[in-house]
């Protein structure tokens, strides 16, 4: 009897420890259940690199998480995925594109010097690349507003129609076809996109990169709206830009500045600096950026340029309405669920049934603790992995109630029938419960995010139900029949069931 | 030892078991046969966004208290066909005109399918869709993108992943039981997957409902309840052995099937009743996983009653 209460004490006190930790410390709730996005990115292999390695994705994950902090998005997270994936959580953030933006990016800035004699070349290049932009820029304008406000633009579409013309001969003499059916958009970004190519082909390889960066800034333009990122370089860094724009000064060539394999802004740098070169460190880009852009390329710079690039491959966005939806409809399941269970134990097993709902109680309450503690974020799937568990649990209390029954039917004692129910149940419970837990394995170590999310409280569940089947329900049931007036088999089985008394 | 008479003998009944099993299978292989012959689906189950890549947008209207104005799904066809959302460098602008929409709770929300847009676009496209089908209610709008390789990948995880907890329950079924017993528990397993699957390729044949990795899950889940149940009922017969040694196997198994069986209908029913919550209370994203797991528990009591226990006089007569 003493070992009973032993029992008993440590099953309360493991009771008012979970419900004192799950009040407070409650479980953490899933993107799906608070509202909020999430990015999957994939690093890509690139170059030289054929498969991407750990290192390689701690580098990557190193850059993002700097980019993230310039970001300053409160409470996101990012986690490695196996050898090539990250996971970013944005919780609340409904709109992940300036994010993805963002992170997404490789952001390699390149300083490049224009090679010598492409001059004519160049010049022609540029004027094309300005032209298309103005374009692009027109037509933009007229297919984003509404009709009334088109007709405002309407002065602007006879410079857009000649363009068109021009538009068919540049893209002739550069030998792009452009495919059949294509808008006006589309050919121009084509041209546009060739244009910054061939650009970027003028230039000589880059000496100077985004790595010798100190820090980043952005300004507003004094003339204009647009806006400048400034740089500021290491001296090793420093010393570069001075010997390059050195080397350029007076001569005519420019100086390009790639980002990404695109030239995003060509200088000219004047005689003056003939004799040293730009000293002193720092560079701005005056590339005519808009202020979210500016912003944007500043986080990116001062985070670094990714080692490999990386491609979004999942989203998945749930408004915060949602989430509380589901928590409210998953809630509602679980509990009507569980109350359903409830009743039906104790109207087939009556006594033993009443243990068997205080036991599934406990068992729902040492399942949360348990998420609190480890903790396990808590998810649709996982919600959906501890209502099934939750049969799983009952099933242990049937097989065991049943033998009981069985027991009592063909004569034996009530403490005997009890004792022999709770043996003769366990090889089947132990057969059941290791066969659920290889499932949840397999799930585990091979199933995605919200697969794993299932597998882990599931097998929770299985590993928690054997302990509240196997101790909670016999240590209460022990505990009960030391009390005379509950030692009664009618409290088990109907009568009618019962061997005669005489026999 | 006195032998209790078994009240329900599921012998007696094995060939009207096994009509009904036997044309529960074939007509689920051929749900799968169709399905796959069927030129809109092209595989055994309609696969959903999980595994052929894409982007689903699902969208609330916030209505006045008159109701939603209508709105048909060609309309919003139409229009989604004319936008062009900004293209990816290198890429060209993402082709909205075979998007497939769905309006559902008499127009008040929507279901949009597109190719697998990048987040820019598919808040470009939300931002679209205010001005189609606005206004439309900010914190209810949900947006699922799968790109196209990982839907490959979250597929060939989810079959893996099938393949190697079958091989695990096989190896420990074989491990805690012998031949015969370990074979009839995986052909019970192979039986009840069999019609889950088959129940759901007519599903998808007939009202569209698409297979995503819960669906492996739920079948992983079924394999495993399937086992349990069968594993039951076996065990009682192993233990049995001694004491009814001189019966003959079908009257082992009558006793053992009878004995178990209150404990096989109560567990089936105890487990069905939390899934009859999720189904009725559990919201979408949960129904068609609980709805496969009720049909594969169902299916699995049945095969641990009416089933594996009368197949094992068949096959162990050569071995008795």
């Amino acid at each position: 009897m003493a070992r009973q209460q032993g029992w008993l004490a440590l099953i309360l006190a493991l009771a008012i420890a979970s419900a004192a930790l799950v009040l407070n410390v409650p479980p953490p709730l899933g993107l799906d259940l608070q509202g909020g996005s999430q990015l999957t990115l994939q690093v890509m292999p690139s170059g030289a690199i054929k498969k991407v390695e750990k290192e390689q994705l701690e580098a990557v994950k190193e850059v993002l998480d700097r980019r993230i902090n310039g970001l300053g998005v409160s409470e996101a997270t990012l986690q490695t995925v196996g050898n090539d994936q990250l996971v970013l959580q944005l919780p609340g953030e409904q709109d992940p594109s300036r994010a993805a933006k963002v992170l997404g990016t490789t952001a390699l800035l390149e300083f490049r010097a224009q090679k010598p004699g492409t001059d004519s070349e160049m010049q022609g290049l540029l004027k094309l690349k300005r032209q298309a932009t103005a374009a692009l820029v027109q037509t933009e304008i007229k297919e984003s507003t509404d009709p009334a406000a088109a007709d405002s633009a309407a002065s602007d579409s006879a410079q857009v129609k000649i363009k068109a013309e021009e538009l068919a001969k540049a893209l002739e003499a550069l030998g792009i076809a452009v495919p059949p059916g294509s808008s006006q958009t589309e050919s121009l970004e084509l041209l546009l996109s060739t244009v910054n190519q061939k650009i970027v082909a003028l230039f000589e390889p880059s000496e100077l990169t985004g790595k010798d960066l100190v820090g980043a800034g952005r300004q507003q333009q004094q003339a204009g709206s647009g806006w400048d990122v400034t740089l500021s370089f290491n001296r090793e860094g420093g010393e570069k830009f001075a010997a390059l724009t050195q080397n350029i000064a007076g001569t005519g060539r420019l100086l390009g500045i790639v980002l990404d394999g695109r030239s995003i802004s060509e200088a000219s740098v004047g005689p003056q600096f003939q004799a040293a070169g730009i000293t002193g460190g720092a560079a701005s880009i005056t590339g005519n950026f808009t202020a979210d852009e500016s912003r944007d390329l500043e986080v990116q710079l001062k985070g670094g340029s990714l080692p490999l690039p990386v491609k979004v491959i999942e989203q998945r966005t749930i408004g915060a309405t949602l989430g509380t939806e589901n928590v409210r409809r998953s809630l509602v399941a679980a509990l009507s669920g569980l109350v359903l269970v409830a009743v039906f134990m104790v109207v087939v097993y009556r006594l033993p049934g009443v243990v068997a709902v205080l036991a599934l109680a406990l068992y729902s309450l040492f399942n949360l603790a348990i998420y609190s503690l480890i903790p396990v974020t808590l998810t649709l799937p996982g919600i959906a992995g501890f209502i099934l568990s939750i049969g799983m649990a009952v099933d242990a209390n049937v097989l065991i109630f049943e033998r009981v029954k069985e027991e009592l039917r063909s004569g034996n004692t009530l403490i005997r029938s009890i004792d022999t129910g709770f043996s003769l149940a366990f090889s089947s419970i132990i057969d059941g419960h290791v066969t659920g837990l290889i499932s949840c394995i397999a799930l585990f170590a091979l199933g995605t995010g919200l697969v794993k999310g299932f597998a882990v409280t599931l097998a929770i569940g299985l590993l928690l139900s054997l302990f509240t089947a196997l101790t909670c329900s016999r240590t209460i049931l022990r505990v009960l029949m030391s009390y005379a007036a509950l030692r009664q088999p009618t409290y088990f089985l109907p009568a009618t069931q019962l061997p005669a008394k005489a026999s | 030892m006195n032998v209790p008479e078994p009240r329900f003998r599921i012998s007696r009944h094995r060939r009207t078991a096994w009509l009904g099993s036997g044309l529960a299978a074939v007509f689920s292989v051929i749900g799968l046969l169709v399905s796959w012959l069927n030129p809109g689906i092209h595989a055994p189950l309609k696969p959903g966004l999980d595994f052929t890549g894409g982007t689903q947008i699902q969208l609330e209207r916030s209505c006045a208290a008159g109701g939603c104005s209508a709105i048909s799904a060609p309309e919003i066809q139409r229009a989604l066909a004319s936008l062009t959302l900004p293209a990816e460098p290198g890429e060209s602008s993402p082709n909205l005109g075979n998007a497939s929409v769905q309006v559902l709770d008499q127009g008040q929300s929507l279901v949009l399918r597109v190719q697998d847009l990048n987040p820019g676009q598919a808040s470009a496209l939300v931002q679209e869709m205010q001005a189609i089908a606005g206004p439309l209610n900010p914190e209810s709008i949900s947006v699922d993108t799968i790109g196209p390789t990982l839907g490959q990948q979250l597929l060939k995880g989810s079959v893996v992943s099938l393949v190697v907890s079958f091989i695990g329950i096989a190896a420990f079924i074989t491990f805690r039981y012998d031949g015969v017993f370990a074979f009839l528990a995986l052909f019970a397993l192979g039986h009840d997957v069999l019609i889950t699957c088959g129940a759901f390729a007519w599903l998808g044949l007939i009202a569209g409902v698409e297979v995503d990795s819960l669906f492996a899950v739920s079948l992983i889940t079924v394999a495993g309840y399937s086992v349990t149940d069968t594993v039951v009922v076996f065990d009682r017969i192993r233990e049995q052995r001694t004491t009814l040694a001189d019966l003959p196997l079908t009257e082992q198994v009558d006793v053992a099937v009878d004995a178990t069986l209150t404990r096989s209908l109560y567990t089936s029913f105890t487990t069905l009743l939390p899934l009859l919550g999720l189904i009725f209370f559990g919201g979408a994203s949960l129904f068609w996983f609980a709805v496969a797991l009720t049909i594969g528990i169902a299916v699995g009591s049945w095969s641990s009653i009416g089933v594996a226990p009368t197949l094992l006089p068949v096959l162990a007569k050569s071995k008795v």
